[in-house]
């Protein structure tokens, strides 16, 4: 399921998006977005985002620097 | 006195700015350096200039580092902006082994390459142990993030923390 959503994208974002799809290397700029958005996704997933902040706790209250 | 047996460290632009919402660079203080590639430094003179004129931290501009071609990749694996790509840069070519940043992302491409991570959370708490700030001041700056700073967290793992610290600090109110 596909879901609409409406969003603003500065100019130069935009252009660099084109820029793919005109070279080959997207369908279109939705598939950017679409790969865009995943890849941000994967990388910033919760438990990831968890881990480094629990492990900087335990740095910051016993670590040595 | 401030300790100096902390190591030179690289900024990614999260921690300056946050930290400077917070009015607590301060805990950088005992950073014999804290090295800034110029792409951070845009950055942050951009969003947060008054960051960059902090007088109590060594904050040393840095040009660009040479970019590898296997540091284009790691930045286009991780989705990183340039000031990110700019800083692990810095770190390969110095053999800097610290990077200060928040985005998960950088940490996670930082992990990548073997280098050590710290963000403001972090740095903040730290600060304790080195003399910098009071519990109480920092428990205070831990409260206020979420009105104070543009630094994203989860709320229920940010309390979290919180409980944590004051656990680890005797404080009363845990």
């Amino acid at each position: 399921m596909s879901n609409l959503i409406q969003a603003e994208i500065p100019d130069g974002l935009l252009q660099q998006a084109n820029a793919l799809v005109s070279q080959g290397w997207a369908s279109n700029v939705q598939e950017v977005v679409n790969e865009s958005l995943r890849r941000y996704l994967e990388s910033h997933q919760d438990v990831l985002a968890e881990r480094f902040v629990r492990d900087d706790v335990a740095w910051a209250l016993h670590g040595e620097d | 006195m401030v300790r100096t047996d902390a190591p030179v460290v690289v900024a990614d632009a999260g921690p300056l700015i946050h930290l400077d919402e917070l009015d607590a660079l301060d805990v950088l203080a005992d950073f014999p350096e804290v090295w800034v590639p110029e792409d951070v430094w845009s950055e942050v003179a951009l969003h947060r200039p008054q960051a960059l004129r902090h007088s109590g931290i060594r904050l040393v501009r840095h040009e660009a580092s040479p970019i590898s071609a296997r540091m284009n990749a790691i930045a286009a694996l991780y989705s990183l902006h340039r000031g990110e790509r700019a800083a692990l840069a810095l770190c390969l070519e110095h053999s800097i082994g610290t990077l200060l940043a928040d985005d998960t992302a950088a940490r996670l491409a930082a992990t990548s390459l073997n280098l050590v991570t710290h963000g403001t959370l972090g740095l903040l708490i730290r600060s304790v142990r080195r003399g910098l700030r009071s519990p109480t001041e920092v428990l205070a700056l831990l409260n206020s993030i979420a009105t104070r700073s543009t630094l994203h967290i989860r709320p229920s793992l940010l309390d979290d923390v919180i409980r944590q610290v004051q656990r680890e600090w005797n404080d009363p109110s845990a």
